[in-house]
């Protein structure tokens, strides 16, 4: 009894020292920007919510990415000494958003669009929106959004030029990644495809419609060129997968038959 | 022309003789079931493995600066080098899954009892081995998930007391893991651990041969193992089946079986080894945010998660090892049949359900 009992502690004791596997998980810090603005109301706090919806959020960038200052430091987040810039004037936004985006603050002022910039032409808050950033897609051009300022026509014909490479790029990208996490070399196809969606991008701020769709074509012959590659990489593992298919077929065979042939004997 | 050759090498090494010592005339339990097939799946594993090894370091180069690249170079540029490639990666999963299998029938059947003491200690020395050897392979890509693998695995070897931060920088050559932990793992693992493991398979043959195999305890055999320590003994079957044809085809049988899985993976699911960090090269400056050994170490890795302390994880899994080694020391009962052994069997259906769901509960960690 007494051995037995010694065997239930012994095996029961470890038991003791385990922890919830939630004690493990510890909580993220929030900079001192979002700790008290995100409990002031109205303009102070809403740009919090806004901005937890944001890319900018989904990608890490934090209040300070922005407006600068000290985001460790509460009493001295806001100074200038620490970088604080604040909220930039109108006219100063594509400049200010441009410090991270330089291409495309470039596409920006030389299209109409930055042209009319100070004359109460759209800065890149009027599209995407501030604090609550939407990435740069083409739903971002839409009957709702575009009318605000003009028609909605030319827009209409640059968007329907750019949705098929849109969708393209976007597959085409699926596929690499999937390859590229199976042991291809992707590198070089990857490498293409970021020069050729750099080069879609320069579109987005273009708003000249027969430039877009002309080189909306020749991106698109680039693409041709990748979609071959991973044609060619597509092929080969469907063969693959064939050869592979008679081997394993040629082995329960032969396992069968050997099975059968020691039955002979048994 | 085969008769002459024969009767040419019979005349001068009598193999003959040797053929019928150890093939036709070798004789095995009539009750001889398939599970027994394992160890001859076992050795085919191992030689793949060897073979495929030395035909990866025709073109992989041990260099922390050209490793990843040589790997790729093998995927994708050498002919049949993807195929070469995953034979060998997905071949060390299966060798871990088949020498489980191969244990737990082992232990299931009651093999490792007397006077096969030793068979089981040099078998399950053999496991230790061949997990030594896929760790140390794992690093050999040096891909992000070779790095932190093994960064984790070497840094809970710092949780033993006094000697830990020196045998950790041991291991690794330095403070960190890099150019100098991986040409240690890769002289480990392309020539210690394979002579090493080769040995011991040698040893485990060599008291298979000296003990002769055990009959199942189930069938037409008595249960009770006949093993009486006065004199030596081996244990012979006579009236039994033959090694060859008969068991021989078995093998043949089992072996065709296991190609047929190991193929389907190599060919169906080649990513099962890996993960996408698999894919990317080693940044000793980006930890990767889920970084899991690979499934047969989820359970250690688990375990050293869930005690507040690495020492007391790492001791209690020292004790569960120390604790199987010793098995046939410490059960000395001659019953085998597992039914017959009702606090074997819970303890050891409670160890492999408690093994399965700390492996579960360190994938979804």
């Amino acid at each position: 009894m007494i051995r037995k009992n010694i065997l239930a502690i012994l095996l029961l004791a470890p038991l003791l020292f385990l922890k919830p596997a939630a004690a493990v998980a510890a909580e993220q810090p929030e900079t001192v920007c979002i700790q008290c603005h995100g409990s002031m109301p109205d303009r102070l706090g809403a740009p919090v919510n806004l901005w937890r919806g944001s890319i900018h959020a989904e990608n890490g960038i934090s209040c300070n990415g922005c407006h600068g200052g000290d985001p460790k430091d509460a009493a001295n987040a806001m100074s200038p000494q620490r970088g604080f810039l604040g909220a930039p004037k109108e006219k100063d936004i594509p400049a200010f958003c441009g410090r991270c985006h330089p291409g495309v603050y470039k596409d920006y002022l030389a299209s109409a669009h930055g042209r009319a910039l100070g004359a109460g032409g759209p800065t890149c808050v009027t599209c995407h929106s501030n604090h609550q950033v939407m990435k740069a897609s083409l739903a971002l051009i839409n009957e709702k959004s575009c009318t605000r300022c003009h028609s909605f026509e030319r827009a209409k014909a640059i968007r329907d030029a750019m949705s098929g490479t849109e969708a393209r790029i976007v597959g085409i990208s699926g596929r690499i990644a999937q390859f590229q996490v199976s042991g291809v070399d992707t590198e070089k196809m990857g490498k293409a495809l970021f020069a050729v969606r750099n080069r879609f991008h320069t579109l987005f701020h273009d708003v000249d419609v027969n430039r877009v769709k002309n080189e909306s074509a020749a991106i698109n012959k680039e693409l041709d060129k990748l979609d071959a590659a991973l044609k060619v990489i597509d092929d080969e593992h469907a063969r693959r997968r064939v050869v592979g298919g008679i081997a394993v077929a040629a082995a329960l065979l032969l396992a069968i038959l050997f099975h059968l042939m020691k039955k002979t004997y048994d | 022309m085969l008769n002459r050759l024969y009767r040419w090498l019979d005349l001068r090494y009598g193999i003959g003789e040797i053929a019928e010592k150890e093939l036709t005339g070798y004789l095995l339990p009539r009750n001889i079931n398939e599970w027994y097939s394992l160890g001859s799946v076992l050795l085919v594993i191992f030689a793949i493995q060897v073979v495929t090894g030395m035909l990866l370091m025709i073109y992989y180069v041990p260099d922390a600066d050209k490793a990843f690249k040589s790997v790729s170079f093998i995927m994708n540029e050498v002919p049949f080098g993807w195929f070469i490639r995953l034979c060998h990666a997905v071949g060390s999963n299966m060798m871990v899954a088949v020498l489980l299998m191969h244990m737990l029938s082992t232990l299931m059947m009651g093999s490792y009892k007397a006077p096969r003491e030793l068979n089981w200690v040099t078998g399950f020395t053999l496991f230790a081995l061949v997990q030594g050897i896929s760790l140390t392979g794992y690093l050999a890509p040096w891909s992000q998930l070779s790095f932190w693998a093994t960064t984790v695995a070497t840094n809970s070897v710092s949780a033993i007391p006094v000697l830990g931060p020196t045998l950790v920088e041991f291991l690794r050559g330095g403070k960190l893991v890099g150019p100098a932990t991986l040409g240690r793992f890769f002289a480990l693992h392309a020539a210690v651990l394979p002579v090493v493991i080769a040995a011991f398979i040698g040893a485990h043959l060599f008291f298979l041969k000296r003990t002769g195999i055990s009959a199942p305890p189930f069938g037409r055999d008595e249960t009770a193992n006949p093993f009486e320590a006065r004199e030596y003994h081996y244990q012979g079957h006579p009236g039994g089946i033959p090694f060859f044809p008969n068991y021989a085809l078995q093998d043949l049988s089992s072996i065709s079986i296991y190609f047929a899985v190991f193929l389907a993976v190599v060919f169906f699911w080649p990513n099962m080894p890996f993960t996408p960090d698999a894919f990317v090269p080693a940044d000793p400056f980006k930890t990767p945010a889920h970084i899991k050994p690979e499934w047969y170490f989820l359970a250690n890795y688990q375990t050293l998660k869930i005690f507040p302390s690495e020492l007391l994880g790492l001791s209690v899994q020292a004790a569960a090892m120390t604790f199987l080694a010793l098995l046939p020391f410490i059960d000395r009962s001659p019953e085998r049949h597992p039914l017959k052994r009702p606090l074997f069997l819970t303890l050891a259906i409670a160890g492999i359900l408690l093994w399965i769901a700390l492996s579960v509960w360190g994938h979804l960690s």
